[in-house]
């Protein structure tokens, strides 16, 4: 073997021996992954007459462009009695998406077109967000690898963002890029302290991103974006990616729409797995009607199989 | 007379379908999945399928809507089955939702299964064998209500309501199914042959009651399939209305069909195969012309040729703008397109159309329409555009738009951003005024409003090459008999460029959605500097501006759900707009110099 290949496959020789340097993960310790909870208040929301304990972040508030702090009604029903409140930085950089909170309070956030793409247009859409934990001030955190922008391209950029608490990661997923007939996104795992991208999966677009350790391993479950299935892929205990997707189970044919997307995953207390499933086309349709169902699903771990368990 | 109607409907829709689908192709066992696609068949202009059975049906329909309870039972049963039945049908609030609140009118109903409770099902402290569970499904609403009845102590036990959920169907059901699907001409020319009611597989399980959705209607939907060589045909019924939605082949492999084909994604292929991925064309009345469906533009035309001479470049509704009077900046810019992977916030989810335009009983010209909607349409908040190409055998040619509603309140303008590229290098537009046609040297725009003057004629620009030749626009006033109230429009000329797009390819959003003056998104090509445009290559923006109304009598951009035979239909007033192009001198289309 000459040198030049020798040294070309030296850093492909070296994956393994990466891995094998990672610390190793006790059973106990892989199950309580995406389970156990590190997110705390964020400490520029102590000093508010917020109640912590029914206030969270939303992009979901009718009418309110970008993040609202919110303040739930003690009876859900009695909505004249939601609290929401709103920093000027909020709203500047338009209609944003998914929320993760991370282990200091930082909120971590991305842009999503609503109906048009007239307020973000595709070239600022690849990026992510941050609600600073101690000014509450948001402003840019990451600007991921900018990607296509050209004519028929789909009008989505990110679509599912995770903090994950056990490895202190955020992972992001985005479909910025992809075509019809081209499935160009990526799932990047990154440092959210430095955003630096420590890892990335390429040629996936994923809707929902969740790192839980409910199988046994820790691995990153999401939701594919083009089908209803939850697929996953392994995790090392520092929050790379180790080995290739894997089928989990689907959504198709439940609920009411029958071919929901997964939107966005969690486990709760007792380890099942809730999926919040709703309507994806690729289109911008779907904003003006934001329809979510909840799908349960147990992992049995002696068939290493999924059960629905309802919705 | 009604035979000889039946005929006409056939021959048209026949037309219809030879001057507007994919390539009618026999699927092949070596087609791809592709190119299996575009032999499926929509079948939304299709006339129903009769026979006893479907007659039977509707008297069935019709007794149980002039009943006391608007509910049609289940016959064939045991006498305990029957006995819980009963029971359930005399709970209040089992029955609570038969009727819609507010007018009183009956919705459908139906008793689907009655069978003796799971073990699960059961609640607890209840004896296992006597309690039977009773299931309804009301079509109206897309709604299951199931009674839990103790036969023993005679009484309901519980009732649950599952919102958006059907039942497993009847066998009866099944059989109303099976006999649109063999009776259906697309299914027999799908097949070649008229199938036996025996050859559809679609065994009485709840796997095979779920195998097919209509995501986009909520209707009751099975889909009996068909096995010929290497694939399987699809047949879509509708049982809320009874009829096919249509068909759709794939290959069987060893695990069975590659996918599920249900509603959404039998339309959505479709569309995006043949009417996103390619170019058609329509060849009728001496016209010539190619179509699209965009991304964010709506239907696109082009090419558009009368007697061989070319007419315009193309044409296309670039944007929706909708905005609210009761609230400032209120409002949506919408794009219309294709029904995936696309910049549309309402899609096109059925085929584009041919239509004859007939006056007076006689046949004056054709239009080539396209509908894109918001799937829960006409609920508030959700739109329905009408695009529609008018073409008339004296020349003339219209650029049209309605909204049908119903939008999310009755206060709402609706502005489409109409954008119409001249064929020609050598264009000079003219605008009628007190001393008679003056040209327009600089790129501006111009509102029609009450002290506009018009020709004679009702025109009030035109556009012609230095030889005079070209076409007159005539702006919608109300008078062109399609219930339009005028136009109200905004003209904008800008000059098109070879070397920048202004618009030629898509164009994601021109606009905001609330801008209640000339700021519209055509502007931005002209402002800060206008450019010349005499003798030009020209692009005309025309953005009517129309206002909804709800009052009854007056509807207009409005749509209202209605219930018709216990099920939702809805009725919508379009508001038409448009400008009309009328050949000068009503003489032969000029034949324009090629764009450069």
């Amino acid at each position: 073997m000459s040198l030049r290949i020798a040294k070309k496959l030296l850093p492909i020789a070296l994956i393994p021996l990466l891995f094998a340097c990672e610390e190793k993960m006790t059973q106990g310790e892989i199950i309580q992954i995406g389970i156990a909870s590190c997110r705390t208040l964020a400490p520029f929301i102590r000093k508010m007459d917020f109640d912590p304990k029914r206030s969270g972040f939303s992009s979901s508030e009718s009418n309110i462009k970008g993040i609202a702090l919110v303040e739930f009604p003690v009876n859900p029903g009695d909505t004249a009695q939601k609290k929401t409140w709103q920093d000027p930085t909020w709203a500047k950089y338009g209609w944003m998406g998914g929320i993760a909170t991370d282990n200091r309070g930082n909120a971590f956030t991305a842009p999503v077109p609503k109906v048009s793409t007239f307020d973000t247009p595709l070239s600022r859409m690849n990026r992510i967000y941050k609600i600073d934990a101690n000014t509450g001030k948001m402003d840019l955190a990451c600007e991921l690898p900018a990607a296509d922008t050209s004519q028929g391209v789909v009008p989505y950029a990110v679509l599912g963002i995770y903090y994950d608490c056990h490895g202190s990661k955020l992972y992001v997923s985005t479909v910025a890029g992809s075509t019809r007939d081209d499935e160009k996104g990526v799932i990047y795992a990154i440092d959210p302290q430095t955003c630096d991208i420590v890892d990335r999966v390429e040629g996936i677009d994923a809707v929902a991103v969740f790192v839980g350790g409910i199988t046994g391993e820790k691995r990153l479950f999401y939701g594919s974006a083009r089908s209803s299935e939850v697929r996953s892929i392994e995790l090392t205990k520092s929050g790379r990616f180790k080995g290739k997707s894997r089928y989990e189970f689907t959504l198709d044919q439940l609920g009411p729409r029958g071919d929901d997307k997964a939107r966005r995953i969690r486990l709760d207390p007792n380890g099942n797995m809730l999926v919040f499933g709703a309507e994806f086309n690729y289109s911008l349709a779907v904003q003006n009607h934001r329809l979510e169902d909840a799908y349960v699903f147990t992992y049995d771990r002696m068939h290493s199989k999924w059960m629905h368990q309802g919705h | 007379m009604l035979v000889l109607n039946r005929i006409a409907f056939f021959l048209s829709f026949l037309y219809l379908f030879l001057a507007t689908s994919c390539d009618r192709k026999k699927p092949g066992n070596d087609m791809d999945g592709k190119e299996l696609i575009k032999t499926s068949v929509l079948s939304d202009n299709a006339p129903p399928v009769s026979g006893p059975l479907l007659l039977k049906r509707r008297a069935m329909i019709e007794k149980a809507l002039s009943s006391e309870l608007p509910l049609i039972f289940l016959e064939e049963a045991g006498r305990e089955e029957l006995s819980a039945q009963q029971l359930a049908v005399l709970d209040t609030l089992f029955t609570e939702n038969m009727f819609e609140k507010g007018t009183g009118k009956p919705y459908l109903n139906e008793i689907f299964n009655v069978y003796k409770a799971r073990p699960q099902e059961i609640p607890q402290g209840a004896a296992y064998g006597t309690i039977y569970r009773v299931e309804m499904y009301n079509f109206g609403l897309n709604l299951t209500t199931t009674a839990l009845v103790d036969l023993t102590a005679q009484k309901v036990l519980a009732v649950n309501e599952l919102v958006q959920t059907q039942p497993d169907i009847p066998l009866h059901l099944k059989d109303v199914a099976l006999h649109i699907a063999v009776n259906s001409p697309e299914v027999i020319e799908a097949l070649g042959f008229k199938p036996g009611e025996s050859e559809a597989l679609m065994p009485n399980t709840k796997t095979a009651l779920n195998n097919t959705r209509c995501e986009e209607s909520l209707h009751l939907c099975v889909a009996p399939t068909f096995v010929k060589d290497e694939k399987a045909l699809w047949a879509i019924v509708d049982l809320t209305e009874l009829r096919l939605v249509g068909v759709r082949w794939t290959h069987v492999g060893n695990a069975g069909p590659e996918k599920r084909i249900s509603e959404r994604n039998l339309r959505y292929d479709k569309i995006m195969e043949c009417y996103c991925s390619q170019v058609n064309s329509v060849k009728k009345d001496e016209w010539q012309l190619n179509y699209i469906l965009t991304s964010s533009d709506g239907m696109r035309i082009s090419e558009v040729t009368h007697r061989g001479v070319p007419v315009i470049s193309n044409a296309k509704i670039v944007d929706w703008h909708v905005s609210y009077s009761n609230t400032d900046g209120f409002g949506y810019s919408d794009a219309v397109g294709c029904p995936e992977f696309s910049q549309a916030a309402v899609l096109a989810v059925t085929e584009p159309r041919v239509v004859d335009i007939v006056e007076g009983g006689k046949t004056i010209g054709f239009a080539l329409e396209q509908t894109f909607n918001s799937k829960q349409w006409p609920m508030p908040c959700n739109y329905n555009y009408l695009q529609r190409f008018e073409f008339y055998r004296d020349g003339r040619m219209r650029v049209a738009g309605a909204s049908l509603g119903r939008g999310c309140g009755n206060n709402g303008t609706y502005r489409p951003v109409m954008r119409i590229a001249l064929y020609g290098s050598g264009n000079t537009l003219y605008e009628w005024g007190e001393s008679g046609w003056q040209p327009w040297k600089k790129e501006q725009w111009r509102l029609q409003e009450s002290r506009t003057r018009y020709t004679p004629e009702g025109y009030q620009y035109k556009f012609s090459s230095p030889e005079g030749k070209g076409y007159y626009l005539e702006p919608g006033k109300g008078q062109f008999n399609d219930g339009g109230r005028g136009d109200n429009a905004y003209l904008f000329a800008t000059r098109l460029h070879a070397d920048r797009d202004e618009g030629e390819s898509d164009l994601v959003s021109i606009g905001p959605c609330c801008n209640t003056d000339y700021r519209q998104g055509p502007e931005k090509f002209i402002e800060p500097d206008p450019e010349d445009i005499e003798n030009q290559a020209l692009v005309l923006w025309y953005v009517p501006q129309i206002k909804n109304d709800d009052r009854k009598g007056s509807e207009y951009c409005w749509a209202e759900s209605y219930l018709e035979n216990g099920i939702y239909k809805t009725r919508s007033f379009p508001c038409m707009s448009g400008p009309m192009f009328v050949p000068i001198g009503n003489q032969e289309p000029i034949a324009f110099k090629e764009a450069k």
